[in-house]
């Protein structure tokens, strides 16, 4: 409004509806000025302004996109193997890349392992899969070839989205939980050279449709893997919130 | 007889993610007793092992407990058939525990009927399956249940998530219905569906809606009577709400009368009844005036102002100022005049006649050659208020013998007679006096015959 317009305005009212006028504006200014943020951001540190959020809800977050990180993968990969390979059960003989990442087998090993140790395979495991699944995403999309690339490399995408992610979130965790004196630093699993994932495997040209079909094959196992963990996790940690 | 045939494994199944389960299907035996057994090799384990436990899972299957059940690791599995002529092998199998979960149906579905004042709602319950353990976090479970009422084919299925309960709104009554209720772990394969439960709603519950409809009947019914009632009876109704305004009404005079009589009756109830002045409206003001009948000289002056409205008997007084101009009080003075004479009486007419002593105001009348007639024979008597007089001079030599004079009064009920001695009576005061209160007159003194009419009584 211009300066004339409203000059007009007021000097069109009467003296009780001018302050009104006024007392409105001068609320809206302020609430204007007062709710900048339109919501506030979930932050771990405290920052000030923030809304930090309790473990459990990090918790729930986190086993949450686990789930969805498993469930699209598991689509993709039967979705691939009926495409390209209509008769089930194939052998494929080659290990994945994560073969040298100890992890438990069994639902006793998992509880025996610890809540350190446990984290700790959680991160690796990530850790290990973030470049390959982009590399599948930038392969998968390269290669228009393929019906089945057109369609489905959006969904590589969103996998190493999650996966970013899912990084991020157990990281939060791990610190908030160290904060709360419940992890304490411990000698790793692992040994530190199965740390290092051996992207070497994969930096050897391009990867052809068997190249994708193991990494999905091995990456649902290893979603599989997470999913398990962190709920494992959440449940030794929390057991109050009835797992 | 010959080899056995070659067995087919037909899969394997893990209903908790912990232990697992596989079949095979053994080929044709050659005639000969033939026996199988199952080898496997694992992955990140070297060597080849055998079934650990081929009987708990029935014929033909293997049974893998916890100590040899890996997850996220592919087992290879072959089934050897033998009998006497050779061996048969079958092709191998590749599995690993985490494809082959497939959890076993929920236990103990209970089907709970709850009746609501609207509608009747069904609660569903059911437990987990006995082998899951969903304590530590290694499986989650989903639940999914299905509704199917009557006999009909159509199924309704609801996600219950990991709910052990489940409320179904939509019921009807006298229906039976049938759910049935199966889980997965983690996206695994679905279970079976569990054993079929019934209930019936009940229809009890539409009894209370013939008590509803009865009252709401009976309200309606005496709604409609209430209603005849008023318009029945709607001219009292009316008179009850909207009370009529009285109209004007002439007193003494009957509506009904001038409805049924002449003109010339009619004229003549009118003229007999009015009183001039018209007296009835100064009855209202309450300005009424005493004529005080007395020959006692500390009378006081009259006093027009506010009387009580008290009735004054036939014994009268009269207390007025009079303006005579003329000689006489002649019946138009009385009529013209306004101040006076407002003889409060009690609606009676005149039944007697008789002599009314004034009491004059000398000092009024100015310059007015005034006789001093004491006595006015009264000619009419017009109405309950008006006197009419004659207009002759009254010479009263003499008071008839029955008549007499008042003496005085004496207190409220004493009427003291005059004994016969006409002469002496000069009135010629015309001072006013006071009113008194008025008087009720009773039979009294010895002194003669008093005509009284008896008092009204004192309202």
């Amino acid at each position: 409004m211009g300066k004339s317009s409203s000059h007009h305005f007021v000097l069109h009212c009467k003296k009780g509806t001018m302050k009104k006028v006024l007392f409105a504006a001068l609320c809206l200014v302020y609430l204007e000025l007062s709710m900048r943020v339109v919501s506030a951001p979930i932050c771990s540190y405290g920052q000030a302004g923030c809304h930090v959020p309790s473990l459990a809800d990090l918790f729930e977050r986190v086993i949450q996109q686990s789930s969805r990180m498993h469930s699209v993968s598991s689509d993709l990969h039967s979705e691939f193997e009926q495409y390209f390979f209509p008769s089930k059960n194939i052998m494929g003989k080659r290990k994945c890349h994560t073969y040298d990442i100890l992890t438990p087998q069994d639902k006793e090993n998992a509880q025996r392992l610890g809540r350190e140790q446990l984290t700790e395979v959680i991160v690796t495991l990530l850790r290990a899969w973030g470049e390959p699944l982009s590399e599948l995403h930038q392969s998968m999309s390269q290669d228009q070839h393929q019906d089945f690339n057109i369609y489905s490399s959006n969904k590589a995408l969103e996998i190493s989205d999650i996966v970013h992610e899912l990084k991020d979130g157990v990281k939060i965790i791990t610190d908030k939980m160290r904060l709360m004196g419940v992890l304490s630093n411990t000698v790793g699993y692992n040994s530190p050279e199965s740390l290092v994932p051996s992207s070497a495997f994969y930096t050897q040209g391009d990867l052809d449709s068997m190249d994708h079909h193991d990494l999905l094959y091995c990456f649902r196992r290893d979603s599989n893997k997470v999913k398990n963990y962190l709920r494992v996790l959440k449940c030794t940690t929390l057991p109050e919130l009835g797992c | 007889m010959s080899a056995p045939g070659k067995p087919v494994l037909l899969g394997c199944r893990s209903p908790e993610k912990e232990t697992f389960t596989c079949w095979w299907e053994p080929g044709s035996d050659g005639g000969l007793p033939t026996t199988h057994h199952l080898y496997y090799e694992r992955e990140r384990l070297e060597g080849t092992y055998e079934c650990p436990d081929y009987l708990s899972a029935g014929r033909n299957s293997c049974f893998f407990n916890k100590n040899h059940t890996s997850i996220w690791v592919n087992y290879y599995l072959t089934v050897m058939a033998s009998n006497a002529l050779g061996n048969a092998t079958s092709d191998p199998f590749k599995v690993d525990v985490m494809e082959i979960v497939k959890p076993d149906s929920p236990r103990n579905v209970t089907l709970r009927v709850e009746e609501r004042k609207d509608s009747p709602c069904l609660h569903v319950r059911w437990r987990p399956p006995s082998n899951t353990d969903t304590k530590s976090g290694w499986v989650t479970i989903k639940y999914e249940l299905r509704v199917k009422k009557d006999n009909s084919n159509n199924w309704e299925e609801y996600m219950s998530g990991t709910q052990t309960h489940f409320s179904l709104y939509s019921v009807s009554p006298g229906v039976v219905y049938t759910v049935q209720v199966r889980c997965t772990l983690d996206h695994s394969s679905w279970s079976e569906w569990s054993n079929t439960t019934y209930v019936k709603i009940s229809n009890y519950l539409q009894n209370e809606r013939p008590f509803l409809m009865l009252i709401s009947i009976l309200s309606v019914i005496l709604f409609i009577t209430a209603g005849f009632v008023l318009i029945m009876k709607r001219k009292s109704v009316k008179h009850w709400v909207v009370p009529p305004v009285p109209g004007p009404k002439i007193r003494g005079i009957n509506s009904q009368f001038l409805k049924v009589a002449g003109s010339e009756d009619v004229s003549n109830a009118l003229i007999f009844n009015q009183s001039f002045p018209p007296i009835h409206f100064v009855w209202e003001d309450q300005m009424e005036e005493y004529l005080n009948v007395t020959e006692n000289e500390d009378w006081l002056s009259f006093n027009s102002q506010k009387r009580k409205k008290s009735l004054i008997p036939a014994c009268f007084h009269f207390d007025s100022e009079i303006h005579c101009k003329e000689s006489t009080c002649n019946q138009n003075e009385w009529e013209k005049d306004e101040e006076i004479s407002k003889v409060d009486n009690n609606n009676k007419p005149f039944t007697n006649t008789g002599y009314v002593d004034f009491q004059r105001h000398v000092e009024n009348v100015q310059g007015a050659n005034v006789k001093h007639v004491d006595y006015s024979r009264i000619k009419e008597v017009k109405g309950n208020n008006v006197l009419i007089l004659e207009t002759e001079n009254i010479q009263i030599s003499n008071i008839p013998e029955d008549y007499h004079r008042v003496k005085e009064m004496e207190g409220d009920h004493l009427v003291v007679l005059q004994k016969q001695n006409a002469a002496d009576i000069n009135y010629t005061d015309c001072a006013l006096h006071k009113p008194r209160k008025p008087h009720v007159c009773t039979e009294s003194s010895n002194s003669g015959y008093v005509d009284t009419i008896p008092a009204p009584p004192l309202m």
